[in-house]
């Protein structure tokens, strides 16, 4: 049953419910994001270890140029290796009826026997059967975005081979869950897919019949990636090994674990934020509640009360608003976090993914919100009603005033109030600065998503990658070669590229990524500067993305040893000439003509950037399907195109929940110091409106606080709010990208607006209760 | 006659600083049971001081304070708490009451807590509020709250009914109709009882009349018989 006091308690809250509702919402905001992110990283993480074992991940992952089986064999030898499978692995061009886009596909042996590793998830149709050669798998994200079913045919060019087959089943797997197609920036469904084919036919279409390219190894209790990868390395040197790697280098591990590390920041540092600034609205709430029932609680200890009995009923009051808080957000978190799962699985393509969220979460997340609401309120809570009733009984000693420096002869009397009240509670006025700044900074930084990854975008497609093309080559060829693309109708200008596997070593650090050999007048690549101006190529030396080169600690000047992973297999030291600005991953650049030196191989390129006539681009796909050298084709515009339909989307979302908590936050702090300032103030306003002051001038001196405190706030929120940024931008970069630290004029306006609308708002609503003060009721009560 | 408070050498004083205030200079003082008590004396001679230390609301700096032979002066913290939930009835010159209550649920408060008390409703009866016992104290005249505030320390049946200046905020009319309430109550539940007030007239409803100046009580006069309040006019 309801004691009375619980009816004294429901009272309280139902006459400070605005109060108690937009604490509620900013604790709900933060819950909701831990929920969020909690439980979307746990069921990523709890998908990810399942489906490792299921579909059996390998731990070390190796390509090669060409070996025969029997090289696999003598890898199983080698000490701490478990278990090895070979297979074919081989670039593919692919012609989908009806689609005028170009597809590339990477298709993959399915290995004689079910294979050990890399087991694929049947999302629909069958496996394809043995013996027919014709019948294949494909992932399930080019179904999807498609809109296929099963049973449809495609041609797909391997080798310059043609060849006619039928998709049979739709399939992932967990080596694919991040598919990206080479030189591209996020999965493309639509121009990017993974086959699954017999092995015999594959090994033919690639004149590899007996022998493998691609090597996936498990290892023993205890073994070590590194010396695996090194014994590994040492096997396949001499057919053209390019590097054993570990999980952590492959890349849709890789990819995975950014995302993890990116939800568990999400997951620490926007919820303290709003735990914090619930903690402290409550505490200036129930700070004032208990000195405006100093006296109630002074009669009821009088009357026996225990100091506990009452300690207790107050804390109820944080217990309330804690409760609802958390009710609040664990749900609209458990229905967020199943839509960011969604999400995810948009980009990710795992096999499957359960959602749900854990007691444990709910219970972190209870714990988390006790603690905000327990710092906020316990203190003022305790000592209150531990106070003797003797001296509580007594009305509170009236506020010390004094001159302030603030004051200037020329300010009127209320400026004077306003200034004297704000001088004489520091801690209170900063705090309550504090709160609108962070929220401020918080509106910046639900801005910056979207600016930084515009800004990326403009810089990688429209200042660095010109083309309107990228051609890939099978194997080498000779420049002269391209004269045969130039002379496609459509292309304008063709300029070859040089990509090759590499190795660069400085001190202790090494980073195996690629050194791309581009032509010195290029004008279809070109490499930036900070302030993204092209910089022209050095004749001598490499340049490096200015991340890899702090990543190795080099700088212009320093000799960089290279070891290619390809062709000569040279080790070379090497000047660094430069660094360039890139935000999406990392590379060497050299000019074509020195690598192919370094190389020791004649005038060649592995690829070329082609400008194209518009009109003539889905003719030209046409041709340069038929041509046998090309492996791939990349469109510009295409990938443009589905950056925004992957990406954008997503942002918008998340920019759109950050903008909303940010201003839960603003309106919660900027409501709740103007509730206090008249709940503190309207005895002493009532006063000065009997004196004949009017409803003007009052409302002056209480909002003119406010917006005192809102127009410092602002200004110190932005720089907050850039500190933020900085703060994220440096936490979340790595050599995959790097979003850059770009805010845009109308991100900081539209911060500075929302809390302005906030601060008006709240204005208006206190305006009118400044309209309806009682002057009667305020002066006959006994404060 | 039973001594329900026997004071023996009470002082108080409060440290201020440099100076020492000295609030109560040493008071001897008997309450019986039963009995209707009055303390007269000007501002700031202590009488507030005394009762609060009577109540348990507050700590003597020396001497001692029994009730019914327990020591409340040595009494800890937690022991000060029981004997006014078991034993006290407070009433306050500015009512105190809990402004979000209605005055039944006042009442119900302390009733909530108490060992044997009576319903909120009789208590509200006993000062004639029965049909303003859903109000809240906003809605009741400075009277009708005091009321409420007699009834809400009388529903425990407290063997000490102590009120430091219950009329200090009313006019004659309305604090004659308070003072009957806490003379009928003192008449028919034997609360031993003490009213603080600055008024003398009052004196007259008084079995005794305690004068206080300085600290110190200056005298005490019997009343050869007890006037009912209604006879009293000021
Ligand atoms: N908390 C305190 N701190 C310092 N001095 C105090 C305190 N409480 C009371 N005093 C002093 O003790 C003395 C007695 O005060 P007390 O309140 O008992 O007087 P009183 O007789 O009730 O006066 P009044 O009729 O004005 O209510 C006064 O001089 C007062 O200033
Ligand atoms: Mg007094």
């Amino acid at each position: 049953m309801l004691g009375t006091l619980d009816r004294k308690l429901g009272r309280d809250l139902w006459a400070v419910r605005g109060q108690v509702l937009a604490i509620a919402c900013v604790l709900a905001g933060g819950i909701a994001t831990y929920v969020m992110s909690v439980s979307t990283l746990r069921s990523l993480e709890r998908t990810q270890s399942r489906m490792y074992g299921e579909f059996r991940f390998p731990e070390v992952f190796a390509g090669l140029k060409q070996a025969p089986r029997s090289v696999a064999a003598r890898l199983a030898a080698t000490p701490g290796v478990e278990a090895v499978e070979a297979r074919v692995v081989a670039p593919a061009s692919i012609t989908l009826a009806g689609y005028r886009q170009p597809i590339a596909g990477q298709v993959v042996g399915l290995p004689r026997g079910g294979g050990r590793f890399n087991r694929v998830h049947l999302h629909a149709g069958r496996i394809p059967e043995p013996g027919r050669e014709r019948e294949v798998l494909v992932s399930d994200g080019f179904v999807q975005a498609h809109r296929l079913q099963p049973g449809f045919g495609l041609e797909v060019t391997i080798n310059g081979r043609r060849q006619q087959v039928v998709v049979v089943g739709v399939a992932s797997s967990p080596e694919f869950t991040y598919q990206l197609a080479p030189g591209s920036i996020v999965p493309d469904f639509k121009s990017y897919c993974i086959l699954w084919m017999h092995a015999e036919p594959l090994e033919a279409a690639t004149d590899m019949t007996g022998a493998f390219n691609q090597v996936a190894l498990s290892l023993g209790r205890g073994a070590r990636v590194e010396d695996a990868a090194q014994a590994v390395d040492a096997v396949l040197k001499p057919y053209g090994g390019q590097g054993a790697y570990g999980r952590k280098d492959q890349i849709s591990h890789r990819f995975l674990s950014e995302e993890f590390r990116q939800l568990r920041m999400m997951a620490t540092l926007f919820p303290a934020i709003f735990l914090g600034v619930a903690g402290f609205l409550l505490h200036v709430v129930v700070g004032r509640l208990m000195a405006t029932q100093r006296g109630q609680i002074a009669t009821l200890k009088a009357f026996g009360y225990t100091t506990g009995a009452l300690a207790w009923h107050f804390l109820k009051f944080t217990a309330v608003v804690v409760l609802a808080g958390t009710g609040l957000g664990v749900a609209s978190g458990a229905w967020l976090g199943a839509g960011l799962a969604r999400m995810y699985r948009d980009v990710y393509r795992f096999p499957y993914l359960d959602f749900g969220v854990d007691w444990e979460v709910g219970a972190m997340a209870l714990a988390g919100s006790l603690a905000a609401g327990g710092l906020g309120t316990l203190w003022p809570v305790l000592r209150a009603a531990g106070e003797s009733p003797a001296v509580a009984m007594q009305p509170a000693t009236p506020g010390r005033y004094g001159r302030s420096w603030l004051e200037l002869p020329w300010f009127s009397q209320p400026t004077r109030m306003i200034a004297r009240n704000l001088v004489r509670r520091p801690v209170k006025s900063v705090l309550s600065m504090a709160g609108v700044a962070m929220s401020t900074a918080i509106l910046i930084v639900g801005g910056f998503m979207s600016d930084g990854v515009d800004y990326m975008v403009f810089a990688q497609l429209r200042r660095a990658q010109l083309d309107d093309l990228t051609v890939t080559f099978f194997n080498p060829v000779a420049e002269r070669g391209l004269y045969s693309l130039r002379s496609l109708p459509g292309v304008q200008a063709a300029e070859p590229v040089r990509t090759v596997a590499a190795r660069f070593r400085f001190a202790q650090r090494s980073y195996r990524t690629v050194v791309q050999g581009l032509e010195p007048e290029g004008r279809l690549r070109r490499l930036l500067d900070t302030e993204l101006r092209p910089v022209e190529l050095p004749a001598e030396g490499i340049v490096l993305t200015d991340y890899l080169a702090t990543m190795l600690g080099v700088r212009p000047g320093d000799r960089l040893t290279v070891e290619l992973l390809e062709g000569s297999r040279a080790v070379r030291e090497v000047a660094v000439a430069g660094v360039v600005r890139e935000y999406i991953g990392v590379t060497g650049y050299m000019r074509r003509e020195a690598l192919n030196r370094l190389l020791r191989e004649g005038d060649v390129a592995t690829g070329a950037y082609l400008a194209v006539d518009e009109p003539a681009l889905p003719g030209l796909y046409e041709r340069l399907r038929g041509v046998p050298a090309v492996a791939g084709v990349a469109a510009r515009a295409q990938a443009v195109r589905s950056f925004y339909e992957t990406l954008a989307a997503q942002m918008l979302t998340m920019a759109l929940f950050n903008t909303l908590l940010a201003a839960t936050i603003a309106i919660g702090v900027v409501y709740n110091t103007v509730r206090i300032a008249l709940s503190e103030r309207g005895r002493e306003l009532a006063s000065l409106r009997v004196l004949g002051y009017t409803r003007g001038e009052v409302s002056y001196i209480l909002l003119g606080e406010l917006t005192l405190v809102v127009f410092v706030a602002i200004p110190v929120g932005l720089g907050m709010g850039y500190g933020l940024v900085w703060f994220l931008m440096h936490s979340l970069q790595t050599e995959l990208f790097r979003i850059p630290l770009v805010i845009r004029p109308s991100t900081y306006a539209l911060a500075a607006l929302v809390i302005l609308v906030a601060t008006a708002g709240s204005a208006l609503l206190v305006g009118r209760k400044i309209n309806h003060l009682d002057l009667v009721e305020v002066l006959k009560a006994r404060e | 006659m039973e001594a329900v408070f026997a004071a023996r050498a009470v002082t108080k004083f409060y440290d201020m600083g440099e100076v020492r205030v000295h609030a109560l200079r040493g008071v001897d003082l008997e309450l019986y049971a039963g009995e209707m008590m009055v303390l007269l004396g000007p501002s700031g001679s202590g009488k507030s001081t005394l009762l609060n230390i009577l109540g348990g609301l507050d700590r003597a700096s020396g001497g001692s304070v029994l009730y019914r032979g327990f020591d409340i002066t040595a009494a800890s913290e937690r022991e000060l708490t029981q004997y006014r939930r078991r034993h006290v009835g407070f009433v306050f010159q500015f009512y105190n009451l809990i402004p979000s209550l209605t005055a039944l649920e006042n009442v119900a408060a302390v009733t909530e807590i108490a060992e044997a008390p009576m319903r909120p409703e009789e208590a509200l009866e006993m000062v004639g509020l029965s049909d303003r016992m859903h109000h809240f104290p906003s809605q009741l005249s400075g009277g009708q709250q005091q009321r409420v505030a007699i009834a809400r320390a009388i529903a425990k049946r407290p063997s000490v009914l102590l009120c430091d200046e219950p009329t200090g905020a009313l006019d004659s009319e309305t604090g004659i109709v308070v003072l009957e309430a806490i003379d009928k109550v003192n008449r028919e539940l034997g609360a031993a009882t003490a009213v603080i007030t600055h008024n003398a007239d009052i004196a007259g409803m008084a079995d005794r009349v305690v004068h206080m100046s300085n600290g110190g009580v200056s005298r005490i006069d019997l009343n050869a018989q007890r006037r009912n309040p209604r006879e009293l006019h000021w």
